[in-house]
Parts: structure tokens; C-alpha cells; sequence
């Protein structure tokens, strides 16, 4: 075998050839292809190449594990020094800090680089559903809590659970143990088992169901945003209908904690170009994402009021003791 | 037979473990109705079934190696848990080579012709791997790169 | 007609003589990386998509090179299961079970060109399929709630006991230990741990590949050291290496039939590729006449599995280009590639980007044909690694899978446990104990347990829910049948006892 392998790989190596002269700088998504965390890597490792804003290539690695835990873990013990690297973060990252689900690490032990786009939450139900508006839903789990079921992206206690609790505590039904929610293998594994019938909402995020709304196949109910979101200006609100409720899902990156001063001020020009770019403006208007940008020690502080936050939440709703 | 017995009776005590392990999986505050433990209880169970009706209804014996191929084969294992132990410090070239140049020895007891075996492979390999299919790879001992 | 413009539109994107160049490479590095254990489609595709922009590709060369290496790593899977019983990736590992045992009898290019045909078959119905029936396809995902998906895994376990051993209990002990493994690691619904012994390498799980090179890889150079290499494939006499067309032509409903199989595993995003290649040996399996020579060589053995294989990486495309939904590792690493060309799959592809999906269509067609071109005459350069002295081709083997392990995490405890599992291995052989059903378990324990536990969430507990669907039932009537019926069946039919245990995983 070896033989053919090197005559194999010999008239591959011409082309080959051309990647490994330089050492690429690197993106990990903590998850599987196809969810928001990729997403981040793949557009950013794009438009940082394709204006310039990193001289090399960059490649894109999934780590998937642990709702992100695992590339935490990955990237404190073993590349805490790796000025070539970066990694795709979100508001599921800071709600796994703030739940202390990384294995007692905390939000310290990296240095968080920036977002760039916010990714609104959405409440969504089948096309026929009898749900007209979110406070039919709401009514509903409050006459029988057992009727209505939730299907999300993320896992019990993650954010798109969180979503759901958050909205019927602010609604004034608290009992978060009755609610049922189920934690799929991604928003669109979600939606597919909405559409199917199986449960009767959906929480997620904008970017992810997009696509659904448009074709029709769901109907939003409401969008957890300030402000209605251009291009999907028929979705009411949240707080239109009288549940004060925002959860933007932020697309952000962090960064090893021991790399320099100068290191992560290159990053962090490197994303306020893409930040800037026309190429991100059009990616977020593509996928209903709303301008979001914190670069650099701003976005440190936020995280920071971001993970106290969600404890407090959590805490409040009963996830965490 | 003996040999589907003593594996019956062994798997047989390691699923029990398994389920007593099972029973101290703790629940988190929100938790399903089925719960982090019950599947867990299923497949011990179907376990401990099979491993009884193995002890009940064993096969007839394979034949097993004598004792000079145990030793063999005890080596070829210790050889390969080295391997992984030591990659890191020592690099992918000096462990292949004398990983692949052992493994060589034993099937074939030609020295010769396994040494060349064992320096082939390690540097072919990292080649292959390093250069044509861009793995990054560590090639040389961990104390000559820093 | 629609159907010709459209791919007229497909073919004139992807279809130039600088494209054809892409593709060729692409087969060739894809076969590469495929017939490599440890090495798949995840590391090929990933290693390519850096070089689409430091090339500056345009979209639909990228495509054109990638869906290549991807279909590329499907044919190459094969090529080690056959020659070293050694899957090149999770899904050849059915055609392991009678393609080795072919080699050692010397039909090892048989073997090689029935598998490539019947991956050629596969894909490319598979690919037609996708033409014609998309849109509509994608809404079978809709039908399949947890309670059918459960049913459904149900069904491959239940179907195992007529999988190679005599001894079902046997078969069955294998898959629930595969299941116990699968448990291992942190639990999603609760986010606590189970089993890891506060081993933090263990709160991940364990990956399936580690199992898989343990348990196939390592194995065989404990059994080559042991028997003196007098029971392997390497170094047989090759009896003939021309290609037999009429043999071929002899597999051709087993191809029809696996595809068939494949193609609708492949359409449910919780089935996948090793499921449809799984349920296609065991189906042919049990509509043969000459049932018992399925695992000593049959020919129809290799062109089940292998086209079911394939139709499966062809169906998962259905439902990850229309609902966005990644089916298996191998269509998460399109579903990435897509996303780095600014294409987002959805339930709009078809009517948004039909130059992209035309496009990509029109390449699966050239990477096919490719690949068939190449891999039926290449058959005869294939068989040769056989020739390759023992002592060089398994020390060679072996670290190739210490590779692909560890790149995976880059950590030492990856590789223990794979050697670990190459210990078990042996000790499964032999006892003769299957080891294929071991991998299932690992691969579809934690889905069966997901699915379960979400289909009693929805019910509040409910054990009735499980049956309360008409494809819910359908799949457990089937799930109970195959579970019984092998046991009739040697009632009445007593096969030999204890055959050929040393051939048998």
C-alpha cells in the first residue's frame, strides 16, 4: 500500500503544496459544521482573507464537544500562547460560563476579542398552528403547561432553553420545571421537528430559521429584538406584545489569554475590518443578523456584565442552585 | 468452551458495576422523565442477559496461542501503548521508526530488513503526512524545538 | 423540458477543462485520504477548503474539487476494508465482512471492481434522485418524530442477531457493549457526567473512530504476529486480476436493492451512512438464497453494503441541501464547505441558487464518472499492496492509524484507548464475537438514548407514545421480526454448528 500511496500522493503534492508553505493562522468553531459558531469562523476566516486584513490563510477547525467546553478546555490548557488563533463565541458560551459548565473554568481564563453581529432571538411555530401571536402561546403553556412543548438548538439549560423560560418568567409564569422544552442537535434539527408536528414551538435564532420563515414553512410569532429587524419587518416584537423581553445572541470571538499586547491588537484590528467590510454588511443582511460591534476592551466588560447577568437569570428561574 | 464461560462471568461482574455506577449518575435541577440513568440500566441489563446466557450456552473453544505468542503478543501491546506515550516528547520520526522497526522484528525476524522497515516508514510517513497531506505534525524531539 | 435546462445550466458551470483537471485531483487525493483509517472525508474536505482561497477559486470550481474528494473518500473506504479488513471509514466497515474474506481467497480484485461498480451504482441513482425528487424527499425528514427514530435504531439492533455469529447472544452482548461505551461522557439532558471516573478526556465520550481503528486496525497486527500472517489477505495468490464483468452483471439487484436501502437511510438525518450501508447487508442478507455463505465471501455481500454506502452519502445530501440539516459527519463537512462559499443550504436553495445546486449536481455526475473510470482499471494497481511484505505493510498501517487518531485530538489518551480497543479486539475474535455490532452501538447509542428520552418528554412520560405513529409501529413490527426470526429459523433450519469462527467479525 505504501507504494501506491506515495504515487498517489506524489501527484497530489504539486497542488498541496501551495498550503502547507505557510503556516496558516486558525478559527475554532467549538461545534459541528452548520451551526452559528461556524458560521462566525467561516465568514470571518473569509473576509479576513479576502481583504487582507491577515496576511496568511486561515483555517477553519470544528471542535465540537461540551457545548463548547471542549475547545475551552483545548484552548487554556494547551494554546494559551497561540497568537495564531482565534475562536467563535457567542451568548451560548457565556451562559455555559455563567451555569459553570466548563468544568468550573471561567470567563477569565481567555481574552475576549470582540462581536461584530447580533443574532435576534425568534419564537416560532408551523405554518397551521392555531398560535397567532406570542401571547396565544403564552396563555396556552399557562392554561397546561403538558400541551405545549418547545424544541430548540441547544441543550437543557442552554440559551435557546433559556429563551423560552426567560419569556414565560417575564410573562409571569415561573414554574420552569414544567415547561417542556426538547434539545435538538442544532436550530434547523429543531425546526424540522416543528414543521413535523412533534412539538408546537420553536426557539432560535434568526439566522438559523431565516430560510423557514421565508419559504413559509413556519411562522414567527415573535422576534426577541428592541426593534423590529430590517428585512423581516412583519415580525412584531416581543415587547410589541407586551413581554419585555430581548435575547440577542451575539456573534463574537475570543482569543488565548497569554498571547501579547501587540498580538491581540492586531486581532482586534483585523475585526474591526471585517467589522467594517462590505462583505460582513451583506453576510448579515443575507442571514437577519443586526449590527452588533464591540472590539477590544469594551467587549471584555460586556462579557463580563453579560455572564452576571445570565447567572442572575438562572439563578432566578431555578437552573442553577 | 471454558473461554465463552470465564468472559460471560466476566462480563457479567462488569455490568453489574456498570449498573452501580449507573445508580450514582446525579440529576441535574430540571431534569426529563426518563432521566440520566434509565438507558443506562437497559443496556446493563441486556448485558448481564447475554453474559448469562453465554455462561449457560458457550461455543466450543478457538484455539488459543501457546505461551511464547503470548509473550509475542504482550510485547507487540506494550510496544504500541509506548507509542502513544511517547510521540509527544520524542517526535512522530524517532518513535515510528522504532515502533514500526519492532513490529517488523516479530512478524518477519529478518533485523535487517525491519530496521529499514522502521526508518522507511517513519520518515516516509511524516512525509506523506506532514508535507502531502499537511497534518501539522511534530517530526523531531520535543527538547530540539524549543 | 425543466429537468435538461436545468442541467444544461449544471453542466455548463461545472463542466471545463480546467474543472475536469480539479476533479481528477480531487478523486485522487479523496481515494487517498478514504482508503487511509483514521483519515475520512472530514480530513480531506478540510485540509482542501484553505487551498479553495489561497487559490482564489471561484464557487464552483471549489465545488467541483470538493464534492470530488468527497465521493473521492467513499470509493477509497473500501479499498482498505477489502485488502486489510480494515475500514478506511466507518461506513465501508460492512464491506469488510465478505470483501476480506474474497481477498484471502484470492478474488481480491473481484472484490475491488464489484465494490467500485456498486459505488458507482449507488451514488449515481443516488445523485438522479436528488434531480428529480428533492424538494418532495426533504419532507419525508418531517415524518420521523424521536419516537420513529427510536424505532428505527431499535430496528438495526433487532436485526443483528442474523449478523455473522451463530450465536446471537453473542451479537448482542457486542452491541450492548458498544451501547454501554456510547454512554460514557457527559449527558445532554443534564449536563452531568456519566462514567468518565472524572477523567475530563472522557467527558467528550469516546469517538467512534478510535473504536473503529482499535477494534478493526490494531487487531489485525495481534492476529498476523499470532498466526505467522497465515490467515491474512497479504501475500495470497492472486488468482486473476481482470476484471469480470458477468460477475459483476450477477451482483446487479443486490447493487438496485442496497441503493434503494441506502438512499432512504440516507434521506433521514438521524440515520446516516453506516446505517444505510448496515441495513443493506443485513436486508440482502436475509432475501438470499445462499444465506449461508454471506460472511465467507459472497460477492452480493460486498455490492449490498457498498452501494447502500454510497446512495446513503447521496440521500444525506436531500435533506442537508434543503432543510440545512447535516445527516452524518460526511455531509456535515459539505454542509461547511457550502457555508464557506456564502451558500446557506435551506428550504430556498433550490428556488434561490439553482446555478449552485445545478452546479453541484453536475459535479456529483463528473466525480462519479470519474472515479468509475479510474477506480475499475486501478483495481489491477490496488491488489498489489498485497504483494507488500506483512512486515512493512502493517507496522505502516498501524502508525497510519496512530496518525489519524491522533490528529484528531492530539492527545495521548486518544491513542491508548484505540490500542485499548485493538486488545478487545482480539480477545472478540477470538471468542468470536462480532465487533461490527459494537461500532453500531457506539454510533447510535447516544441518538437511540436522545430520542427516547425527548420522545418521553413530549409525552410526559408515556411509554405508549413510542407506538403511536404508523411508521412508528410499521418500524417495530419490522424490529420485532427480524429479532425472531433468525431464532425460528435455526430451530428449524439447525445451521452447521460452528462453521468457521476465525472468519467471522
Amino acid at each position: 500500500m505504501k507504494l501506491t500511496l506515495r504515487a498517489l500522493g506524489l501527484s497530489a503534492f504539486g497542488l498541496l503544496a501551495a498550503t502547507t508553505s505557510a503556516l496558516a493562522s486558525e478559527c475554532i468553531a467549538p461545534a459541528n459544521p452548520g451551526g452559528g459558531w461556524d458560521f462566525t469562523c467561516r465568514q470571518v476566516a473569509r473576509i479576513m482573507q479576502e481583504t487582507g486584513a491577515i496576511g496568511d490563510t486561515m483555517q477553519v477547525t470544528n471542535m465540537a464537544g461540551g457545548g463548547g467546553g471542549v475547545a475551552y478546555t483545548h484552548v487554556v490548557a494547551e494554546r494559551g500562547t497561540d497568537a495564531g488563533l482565534i475562536v467563535a463565541a457567542s451568548s451560548a458560551t457565556t451562559t455555559r460560563l455563567a451555569q459553570n459548565a466548563f468544568a468550573g473554568m471561567d470567563a477569565s481564563q481567555v481574552r475576549w476579542l470582540g462581536t461584530i453581529g447580533g443574532d435576534p432571538g425568534v419564537i416560532v411555530v408551523a405554518k397551521d398552528s392555531p398560535f397567532q401571536n406570542i401571547n396565544d402561546l403564552i396563555n396556552a403553556v399557562k392554561a397546561d403547561p403538558s400541551a405545549v412543548s418547545f424544541a430548540g438548538g441547544s441543550a437543557v439549560g442552554g440559551f435557546d432553553h433559556l429563551k423560552v423560560l426567560m419569556l414565560l418568567d417575564r410573562a409571569g409564569f415561573s414554574d420552569a420545571k414544567a415547561v417542556k422544552y426538547i434539545g435538538l442537535d442544532g436550530g434547523a434539527d429543531a425546526i424540522t421537528q416543528t414543521v413535523g408536528g412533534f412539538t408546537q414551538a420553536m426557539t432560535g435564532d434568526m439566522s438559523e430559521i431565516q430560510g423557514f420563515i421565508k419559504s413559509g414553512d413556519v411562522r414567527a410569532l415573535a422576534v426577541l429584538s428592541d426593534a423590529r429587524v430590517a428585512g423581516f419587518d412583519d415580525i412584531p416584537t416581543a415587547k410589541e406584545q407586551g413581554v419585555d423581553l430581548t435575547a440577542m445572541n451575539w456573534r463574537g470571538l475570543y482569543v488565548p489569554k497569554d498571547i501579547s499586547e501587540d498580538d491581540y491588537n492586531k486581532w482586534a484590528a483585523a475585526l474591526t475590518k471585517v467589522a467594517e467590510s462590505d462583505a460582513w454588511k451583506t453576510v448579515m443582511a443575507e442571514n437577519g443578523l443586526a449590527p452588533y460591534t464591540l472590539i477590544g476592551p469594551d467587549f471584555q466588560g460586556f462579557v463580563d456584565q453579560n455572564i452576571a447577568e445570565i447567572h442572575e437569570i438562572s439563578k432566578e428561574i431555578g437552573i442553577i442552585q | 468452551m471454558a473461554a465463552d464461560r470465564y468472559f460471560g462471568l466476566f462480563m457479567l461482574v462488569t455490568a453489574l458495576g456498570y449498573i452501580l455506577n449507573a445508580t450514582t449518575i446525579q440529576d441535574s435541577f430540571i431534569t426529563d422523565p426518563v432521566g440520566p440513568r434509565v438507558f443506562p440500566y437497559i443496556i446493563g441489563g441486556a448485558i448481564v442477559l447475554s453474559a448469562i446466557a453465554m455462561i449457560v450456552k458457550p461455543d466450543p473453544d478457538a484455539e488459543w496461542p501457546g505461551l511464547s505468542i503470548l509473550v509475542q503478543l504482550a510485547i507487540a501491546l506494550a510496544v504500541l501503548l509506548g507509542y502513544a506515550f511517547l510521540i509527544k516528547p520524542l517526535g512522530f520520526i524517532a518513535t515510528t521508526v522504532l515502533a514500526s522497526g519492532i513490529l517488523a522484528y516479530q512478524i518477519s525476524h529478518r533485523p535487517f530488513a525491519s530496521a529499514l522497515t522502521g526508518v522507511g516508514l517513519g520518515v516516509g510517513l511524516f512525509v506523506l503526512f506532514r508535507f502531502v497531506l499537511g497534518l501539522s505534525l511534530q517530526g523531531l524531539p520535543q527538547m530540539f524545538i524549543s | 423540458m425543466d429537468l435538461l435546462a436545468n442541467l444544461a445550466l449544471g453542466f455548463g458551470q461545472a463542466l471545463t477543462p480546467y474543472t475536469l483537471l480539479l476533479a481528477l485531483i480531487g478523486c485522487v487525493v479523496g481515494t487517498l485520504v478514504g482508503a487511509l483509517p483514521g483519515l475520512g472525508p472530514s480530513n480531506g474536505v478540510a485540509l482542501l477548503i484553505p487551498i479553495t482561497f489561497s487559490l482564489g477559486f471561484d464557487a464552483m470550481e471549489a465545488l467541483v474539487l470538493l464534492t470530488s474528494v468527497y465521493y473521492g473518500c467513499m470509493y477509497g473506504g473500501r479499498i482498505s476494508s477489502i485488502l486489510l479488513n480494515i475500514p478506511g471509514d466507518e461506513p465501508a466497515m460492512m464491506t469488510c465482512l465478505d470483501g476480506y474474506p474474497m481477498a484471502k481467497q484470492g478474488k481480491a480484485s473481484d472484490a475491488l471492481a464489484i465494490s467500485g461498480v456498486a459505488s458507482f451504482v449507488g451514488s449515481f441513482l443516488a445523485t438522479v434522485g436528488l434531480m428529480l425528487v428533492a424538494p418532495l424527499l426533504a419532507r419525508v425528514a418531517f415524518k420521523f418524530g424521536p419516537a420513529e427514530y427510536f424505532a428505527l435504531y431499535l430496528l438495526a439492533f433487532c436485526t443483528l442477531g442474523g449478523l455473522g455469529s451463530n450465536n446471537q447472544a453473542k451479537s448482542a452482548m457486542a452491541a450492548a457493549i458498544g451501547l454501554a461505551i456510547a454512554m460514557v461522557g457527559l449527558d445532554k439532558g443534564t449536563n452531568m457526567p456519566r462514567f468518565t471516573f472524572g477523567n475530563l478526556h472522557l467527558y467528550d465520550g469516546i469517538d467512534f473512530l478510535v473504536a473503529i481503528v482499535g477494534l478493526f486496525a490494531v487487531v489485525e497486527i495481534f492476529l498476523f504476529i499470532e498466526s505467522h500472517g497465515r490467515n491474512s489477505a497479504i501475500g495470497v495468490k492472486l488468482e486473476k486480476i481482470t476484471v469480470d464483468f458477468k460477475l459483476i452483471w450477477s451482483t446487479r439487484m443486490s447493487m438496485l436493492r442496497g441503493t434503494f436501502l441506502g438512499f432512504i437511510a440516507g434521506i433521514l438525518p438521524g440515520a446516516g451512512a453506516s446505517l444505510g450501508s448496515f441495513l443493506a447487508y443485513m436486508f440482502e442478507k436475509s432475501v438470499a438464497k445462499d444465506k449461508a455463505t454471506f460472511g465467507k465471501g459472497n460477492p452480493k455481500g460486498v455490492a449490498a453494503p457498498e452501494a447502500g454506502n454510497n446512495a446513503a452519502a447521496g440521500g444525506a445530501l436531500i435533506p442537508m441541501l434543503t432543510l440545512g440539516v447535516p445527516g452524518s459527519g460526511t455531509t456535515a463537512v459539505m454542509l461547511a464547505l457550502l457555508l464557506t462559499l456564502n451558500i446557506t443550504p435551506g428550504p430556498l436553495l433550490f428556488t434561490e441558487r439553482p446555478e449552485i445546486v445545478w452546479g453541484l449536481i453536475a459535479s456529483l455526475f463528473i466525480a462519479n464518472i470519474m472515479l468509475l473510470v479510474m477506480n475499475v482499471p486501478m483495481v489491477k494497481v490496488f491488489v498489489h499492496v498485497l504483494s507488500v511484505p506483512g512486515f512493512i505493510l502493517l507496522p505502516g498501517v498501524t502508525m497510519v492509524a496512530f496518525v489519524g487518531i491522533y490528529s484528531l485530538s492530539g492527545s495521548s489518551f486518544d491513542m491508548l484507548l484505540m490500542v485499548g480497543f485493538g486488545a478487545m479486539g482480539y480477545v472478540f475474535r477470538k471468542l468470536d464475537i462480532p465487533t461490527v455490532p459494537v461500532i453500531l452501538g457506539i454510533l447510535l447509542g447516544n441518538s437511540m438514548e436522545d430520542n427516547l428520552r425527548r420522545a418521553m418528554t413530549l409525552s410526559d412520560g408515556d411509554w405508549t407514545y413510542l407506538f403511536s405513529s404508523p411508521i412508528a409501529i410499521g418500524l417495530w413490527i419490522f424490529a420485532i421480526a427480524g429479532f425472531v426470526a433468525p431464532i425460528f429459523l435455526r430451530t428449524f433450519l439447525k445451521p452447521p454448528a460452528h462453521a468457521e469462527a476465525a472468519d467471522q467479525d
